[in-house]
């Protein structure tokens, strides 16, 4: 296999991207003060880490404020991807100077600001514009940013392909094992059982974040184990009571056990208006009045 | 070669094991016979009474006694207990070579270079029988196993068999040995009783051993001409079978392997040869530098070997004994032969799983080494020295359990070891290059990676990580990222045992074990005199280990002890509770009970967990030296308390606990000087006045008890001591309790009464006692005192202590901390008796549920058609879907998606469209989020109209139809749809239809709840039965209303069902028959009522009037509600969903019914 050359240097930013890939965003902010002196690269792919884990927390302002304007173009893209997320006001600002800094030739090539561009696309539901950036891959996160695009494509075909080329790469990477699981968890059937081996793994290698509960917990409802779901959904709520996929999946195993799940959903709507499943419930809600309407 | 145990000494001639104690005789040319303890490596005893050369020696096999022959022409019999050579055995005429005992008779064989066999009675201590004809040295005599055969070898180059049958019928009373004495000279000339069978010949050179195999008639002997030969005979006949060739020089000794088809020769060409007996080819030689070998002996029940050689000789075995195994949970693989068996170790039962390759029987040592094993995908690596060093990988069948011969080509491979580091990959060591090589099931290469150390073995240290071992150290190593997590100097590892929970992990060497942490952090080193064997880690993390002897235990903090001694060496598989299991060298799985109690109380102790201590103490009968000298040194003095009975030893543990209590108790009962005082010491220093008081009291020290009472401030009590000192006459003593009290009278008084007037004046004058100072003066006469000018003097008053009287405050002292236990226990049970009486209540609403099953009613609701949707349709889904993949609708746009314009692909079809496409069931439009077709089927199938109180139904079918993963960080959420009726055998990719939130199960239990609701209202319904006149009243009244209004007919029908009801109260009755005779008269009613008793109606659901039999009606399609007919068209008033009286088609609910 093509990659199956020894190696031995140590790989000191291992454990901080694993907690990132992970959901472990504060463990891989706390890792980087700990770590042995790093090559320019290394430091510089480290503070990206560093801020699109502030990112995934949520302190876009922090971020913002952080990153001036003499950072390095990776940290740069960063930036306008916590502009973006900090409030719609900014988003077409954000796409303009992204339009105009992925057609300089100099930094457009960029893998860090193809994946942030990939990532801005990919929320305006631009699937094409996104896989024009991202689609040549070079790093294992953009691959795996296709793998999502393609399975938000319903494309499960193409997404396949892609991990393909990771696990030519690494098969054992986490980013890989992670894409693997979407793929079975969207393909259905008896590849669920599959993805649901892949977190049991992480769950015993790593710790238990909640990005890999809410794994679990949808491969349990997807088999039709929701009383095991639930279980694993209280105990991810436990770790973060305002997690919205946590709240989101913790409303639809309610239905299913057929417990109120109003309360999940207010909280949900209270702190995640912008969330997929809020927007779902009320644009049900408007086709509902719109239909009996027109039955009426 | 395994060497277990080896000596340096003069040469070796002889050798001899034990059976069942681990030690071996050694007669050495220097004429001395060492006693060996083999397992311990010890010389027991050493017996020097030969004169010259000892070449014999032999163990009896169930006495204290061994028997020796030596270059003095003397057969010794000596008892090993007391160490005293028994008796001497004289006979021969020249060196004896071997001697033997018969393994039932009282018989001893010997050999000697006056070329005769001699045979002894031990017992009678004479010899029975001379065998002559060998015309050289006879250089070896052994009795055969179990035949009444003796095998013989001499220089004279032939082996020769005998026939001793008729001896031991001769000799059936031992008194007749002692008649046949006088038979002795003929029997060396020629006499009948023992006679040669057979003479084999065939070495050219004087034979040196010869020997019988166990329970084949086979011989094997080896000679001066360098061969090995083996010889068959049957009843008439005796012949050469083979020649081993090989050896370079004389071959001293030979034998036949016990327990393996193999024989086993030595030489002096300083080498041990190992044979296959079948294939007569040699399979391994083991060589020594410098030293010829001379003997070969076997243990008569274990498989081991001794050799003795010029300087010393080795106890060896061949093969190591130990099975490899893996455990999983309730499982432990394990190899048998050729076999890998499981066992389960709750239900103790045993299977044969797979068969694996043979080990080939050309070499030894062959056999499986390790085991690992992954749970998941149930695959197997078995490690072997094979090719030095070799893995093979087995995947196990689901269905093996039991499968004969059919064996699975394994997957191969060469490395140093090989394990499991996650579910689906194994890491192999490849040594040369020194790497790990990690490999998937089809044991293709996925990665290499370096080692930064020189690693010689691999074991699993949880998952993608190994522990390595390199020299004298070892390495976890993070695979992933190529780091080494921890390192750890250690001695030779041969074994690793990780605990339950993956935190410590034990780390077995040949004579120490080391725990540590999963990082290995060093947490304590057990060293053992003999060879640690196996060990497992208990639930509590105490480590249970044994030794070739033992079995031990390990807490946490590295104390350790034994828990009990075996007889053979056994390996720990698990541990659970009391129940130890393990392995034995046969390879069964046993299961050996053992007493806990010392290492979980020191473990409970180490832990804090006072109560179970405590309940501990007071349940079981843990007590001695041992266990109070534990506690003593490891601080729990206060425990140890309540194990002593003896009082010295408790007024000890009592003052280093600093218990008062039981300290004073003590010394009452001790009542000696030196105790009081040490409590007074313990008293003072905790500020226990009173117990200090008491100490010095019993101790009549009155010194100490005065300062006592100064420092407290008792001033009584001060002056009851001034009282006592001055009964007791102790002046002294007086005056100190006088200064202490402060008082100037009192302290001249007891001057001027011990004649210090001179004193007394100076005291009375400086306190200005004028009076008393006058008096003193006049005694004193010429000689008063001058008293120094310009002092102002005052009076030495002892301070009032600011607590006065009673105790200081008291050091806090640990005690008491077992009787929190006790309670607990008490409310403990007090809970569970709660906790079943909730149980009960359960039982009951199960009951009530039970009947509410029967209830034909329930079942006739459930919509005969869905359960067995539920139950049977599922299966057939799949096959239907195959029809549609989704794939094939949608149109490929780019054909080849690497090609240097990228073109993407234009989106699929998200699967709750293709559900709405596939789907006629309104439910599953409604969750698939298409509302209107959801309406419209509804519409058409019951006749709904009125959607609004479906509104949260249909969301929340919405709503539950799809589940959310966050996928890579920072980017938008995936959703997936989920499907109904999933199974282990679904395809991927083919969509089932989505799981609906309202289910059959959820409706039963509310249906279920709400009949309850009704029986339980019928329940009580029963209790407040219509009373007949009740009844009546009811009738009564509907007949006086209908006859004031003129409804005489009607009226009269009441009047009639009042009377059939036998009113007992004369008024009633008598109204009714009036009211019928009125009516009666005339049979009118004035208005018409819509009431017509004779026929059976419903009531319209709107309008309330009733629709008699046979009157044309309408009816809501939802509900089943009837309506008279003027309201057809209306929303139905009932359900408030369907339409009264419109087309429907009836529900659609499951696919079954669409096809």
């Amino acid at each position: 296999m093509a990659s199956a050359v020894a190696v031995t240097t140590p790989d000191h930013l291992f454990n901080m991207r694993n907690n990132f890939y992970l959901g472990a965003y504060q463990a891989a902010i706390n890792c980087s003060d700990s770590l042995p002196p790093l090559s320019p690269d290394e430091s510089l792919e480290r503070d990206c880490l560093v801020f699109r884990s502030y990112i995934a927390l949520g302190s876009y302002q922090l971020v913002i404020n952080e990153i001036d304007a003499s950072a390095a173009t990776p940290l740069q893209a960063v930036k306008l991807l916590a502009l973006y997320l900090s409030s719609p006001d900014n988003k077409e600002s954000v796409i303009s100077s992204l339009k105009d800094w992925l057609a300089d030739p100099a930094i457009g090539n960029n893998p860090i600001l193809r994946l942030i561009a990939g990532t801005i696309f990919m929320h305006e539901q631009d699937y094409n514009e996104a896989l024009k950036h991202t689609n040549a891959g070079g790093t294992m996160d953009l691959h795996v940013l296709n793998v999502q695009i393609f399975l938000k494509m319903y494309r499960s075909d193409y997404a396949e392909k892609q991990l393909r080329i990771m696990q030519q790469i690494d098969e054992d990477h986490s980013l890989t094992q992670l894409a693997n699981a979407w793929l079975d968890m969207a393909v259905g059937g008896a590849k669920i059982q599959e993805a649901y081996l892949i977190f049991q793994d992480f769950s015993e290698k790593y710790q238990m974040t909640g990005l890999i509960l809410n794994g679990k917990a949808v491969c349990c409802m997807h088999m039709g184990n929701f009383d095991e779901a639930e279980t694993l959904l209280l105990e991810a709520l436990n770790k973060d009571a305002k997690d919205p996929e946590t709240l989101a999946n913790l409303v639809v195993c309610s239905l299913h056990l057929g417990k109120p799940a109003s309360r999940y959903l207010s909280q949900l709507k209270l702190s995640h208006p912008d969330h997929m499943l809020v927007k779902r419930v009320s644009a049900a809600e408007e086709s509902f009045d719109r239909a009996v309407q027109s039955v009426a | 070669m395994l060497t277990k145990f080896e000596t340096k000494s003069n040469r070796v001639k002889g050798l001899s094991f034990h059976s069942k104690r681990p030690w071996i005789l050694a007669s050495l040319h220097s004429g001395v016979i060492q006693l060996w303890d083999y397992r311990m490596g010890t010389l027991i005893d050493r017996f020097d009474e030969h004169d010259g050369p000892v070449r014999g020696v032999h163990f009896h096999k169930s006495q204290p006694l061994f028997v020796s022959g030596g270059d003095d022409y003397k057969i010794k019999v000596w008892n090993y207990k007391t160490c005293r050579c028994l008796f001497t055995l004289l006979g021969h005429l020249d060196y004896i070579r071997t001697v033997q005992f018969h393994h039932e008779h009282p018989w001893i064989v010997s050999a000697s270079d006056d070329q005769t066999i001699r045979i002894w009675n031990w017992q009678s201590r004479t010899c029975i029988s001379v065998l002559t004809g060998h015309n050289h040295y006879v250089m070896c005599a052994s009795f055969h196993p179990k035949e009444d055969l003796v095998v013989s070898a001499s220089l004279d180059q032939t082996v020769r068999v005998w026939d001793i049958s008729a001896l031991k019928n001769k000799t059936a009373s031992p008194g007749d040995d002692l008649l046949r004495l006088g038979q002795m000279n003929t029997d060396l000339f020629g006499g009948v009783d023992v006679v040669v069978k057979y003479v084999l010949e065939g070495h050219d050179r004087g034979v040196n051993w010869a020997s019988f195999h166990p329970n084949l008639p086979l011989i094997v002997s080896g000679a001066d001409d360098r061969q090995v030969k083996l010889w068959r005979m049957n009843d008439t006949k005796a012949w050469e079978v083979d020649t081993l060739r090989g050896h370079m020089n004389n071959v001293s000794c030979v034998m036949f392997h016990a327990k393996q088809d193999i024989i086993v020769s030595n030489s002096e060409d300083k080498s041990i040869r190992i044979w296959d007996a079948t294939k007569r080819t040699g399979i391994q030689t083991f060589r020594r530098e410098h030293d010829r070998f001379w003997i070969l002996s076997a243990h008569p029940e274990m498989n081991l070997l001794a050799a003795g050689h010029d300087s010393g000789m080795i106890v060896f075995k061949l093969e190591r004994e130990r099975p490899a195994f893996a455990v999983s949970g309730d499982i432990i693989f394990y190899t048998k032969e050729r076999f890998l068996r499981c066992y389960e170790f709750s239900s103790q039962r045993d299977t044969q799983v797979i068969p694996i390759r043979r080990p080939g029987s050309t070499s030894l040592n062959q056999s499986p080494k390790t085991l690992s094993y992954s749970p998941t995908e149930n695959a197997v690596l078995i490690c072997s020295d094979v090719d030095g060093g070799s893995y093979e990988l087995y995947v196990i069948p689901k269905d093996s359990a039991g499968r004969g011969d059919s064996g699975q080509e394994a997957k191969r491979g060469t490395g140093g070891s090989a394990v499991f580091v996650a579910r689906n990959r194994f890491a192999v060591l490849d040594k040369s290059s020194n790497q790990v090589l990690v490999k998937n099931l089809k044991n293709e290469i996925v990665k290499k990676s370096g080692l930064p150390f020189p690693a010689d073995a691999i074991f699993y240290a949880g998952t993608g990580n190994l522990l390595c071992r390199a020299e004298d150290r070892v390495y976890i190593f993070d695979l992933q990222q190529r780091l080494v997590i921890g390192d750890l100097q250690t001695p030779f590892i041969k074994y690793v045992v990780w605990s339950n929970d993956m935190e410590s992990v034990a780390l077995l060497s040949k004579h120490a074990i080391v725990i540590a942490s999963k990082k290995l952090v060093h947490q304590c080193t057990l060293h053992e005199t003999i060879r640690v064997k196996s060990g497992a880690w208990d639930d509590n993390g105490v480590f249970i280990y044994t030794t070739l002897n033992h079995i031990k235990y390990c807490l946490p903090n590295g104390d350790s002890g034994i828990i009990r001694t075996l007889d053979v060496p056994i390996y720990i598989t698990k541990v659970s509770g009391n129940t130890i299991f393990c392995l034995d060298r046969d390879g069964k799985n046993r299961a050996i009970v053992i007493d806990a109690t010392e290492y979980v109380f020191k473990l409970s102790l180490l832990r804090k967990r006072y109560d179970h201590v405590m309940s501990m103490i007071r349940n079981s009968q843990l007590c001695g030296q041992a266990m109070i000298a534990y506690l003593q040194q490891k601080g729990f003095p206060e425990v140890a308390l309540h194990f002593v009975k003896d009082e010295r030893t408790r007024f000890n543990l009592a003052l280093e606990s600093g218990n008062i209590q039981i300290a004073v108790a003590s010394a009452k009962e001790i009542d000696e000087r030196d105790h009081w005082y040490r409590l007074g010491v313990e008293a003072l220093r905790q500020g226990n006045a009173g117990i200090v008081e008491y100490a010095y009291q019993r101790t009549k020290n009155f010194e100490r008890l005065s300062f006592l009472y100064l420092i407290t401030g008792n001033m009584d009590k001060l002056t009851k001591m001034l009282k006592i000192a001055e009964v007791k006459n102790d002046v002294m003593g007086q005056f100190h309790n006088a200064l202490y009290l402060g008082d100037v009278r009192e302290r001249i008084k007891i001057l001027e009464n011990a004649g210090h007037l001179p004193l007394a004046y100076i005291t009375a004058t400086t306190h200005g006692l004028q009076d008393v100072a006058e008096r003193l003066a006049a005694e004193l006469g010429d000689s008063v005192p001058s008293l120094p000018e310009g002092k102002q003097p005052s009076l030495l008053m002892p301070p009032m202590p600011v607590m006065c009287g009673g105790d200081w405050p008291l050091l806090r002292v640990m005690k008491g901390i077992f009787e929190g236990g006790l309670d607990n226990v008490g409310r403990g049970t007090a809970h569970e008796e709660e906790e079943e009486v909730e149980g009960d209540w359960g039982d009951e609403l199960d009951m009530v549920d039970v009947n509410g099953l029967a209830n034909g009613d329930v079942t006739a609701i459930m919509e005969d058609g869905e359960v067995g949707e539920e139950n049977e349709e599922e299966g057939g889904w799949d096959l239907e879907d195959l029809e549609l993949p989704p794939e094939a609708e949608t149109p490929r746009a780019s054909v080849n998606a690497h090609s240097a314009v990228f073109v993407a692909p234009t989106p699929g079809m998200p699967v709750s469209q293709i559900w709405t496409q596939r789907s006629s069931l309104a439910a599953e439009h409604a969750a698939a989020g298409n509302f209107d077709t959801a309406m419209r089927l509804l519409n058409r199938q019951l006749g709904i109209r009125n959607f609004i109180p479906l509104r949260s139904m249909f969301l929340d079918l919405h709503t539950g139809s799809h589940t959310y993963l966050r996928a890579f960080s920072s980017a938008p959420v995936v959703s997936l749809a989920v499907e109904r009726g999933w199974n282990e055998s679904a395809s991927p990719n083919v969509r089932g239809p989505p799981a609906l939130v309202y289910n059959f199960s959820q409706m039963e239990e509310k249906l279920r709840a709400g009949y309850l609701r009704q029986q339980e209202l019928a329940a009580y319904f029963t209790h407040c039965n219509l009373q007949m006149p009740h009844l009546r009243l009811a009738l009564l009244n509907a007949m006086t209303v209908c006859y004031k209004a003129k409804n005489l007919a009607t009226a009269a029908n009441f009047a009639r069902r009042l009377l059939e009801t036998n009113p007992t109260v004369e008024n009633q009755a008598k109204m009714a028959r009036q009211v019928l005779q009125a009516a009666e008269r005339n049979m009118i009613d004035a208005s018409e009522l819509n009431y017509d008793f004779r026929n059976p109606f419903v009531v319209c659901g709107a309008t309330y009037v009733p629709i008699y039999r046979g009157q044309k009606d309408v009816s809501c399609p939802y509900c089943s509600s009837r309506f008279v007919p003027s309201q057809e068209g209306q929303l139905c008033t009932v359900c408030d969903l369907a339409v009264v009286g419109a087309d429907a088609s009836g529900l659609l609910c499951s696919p079954s019914q669409v096809r």
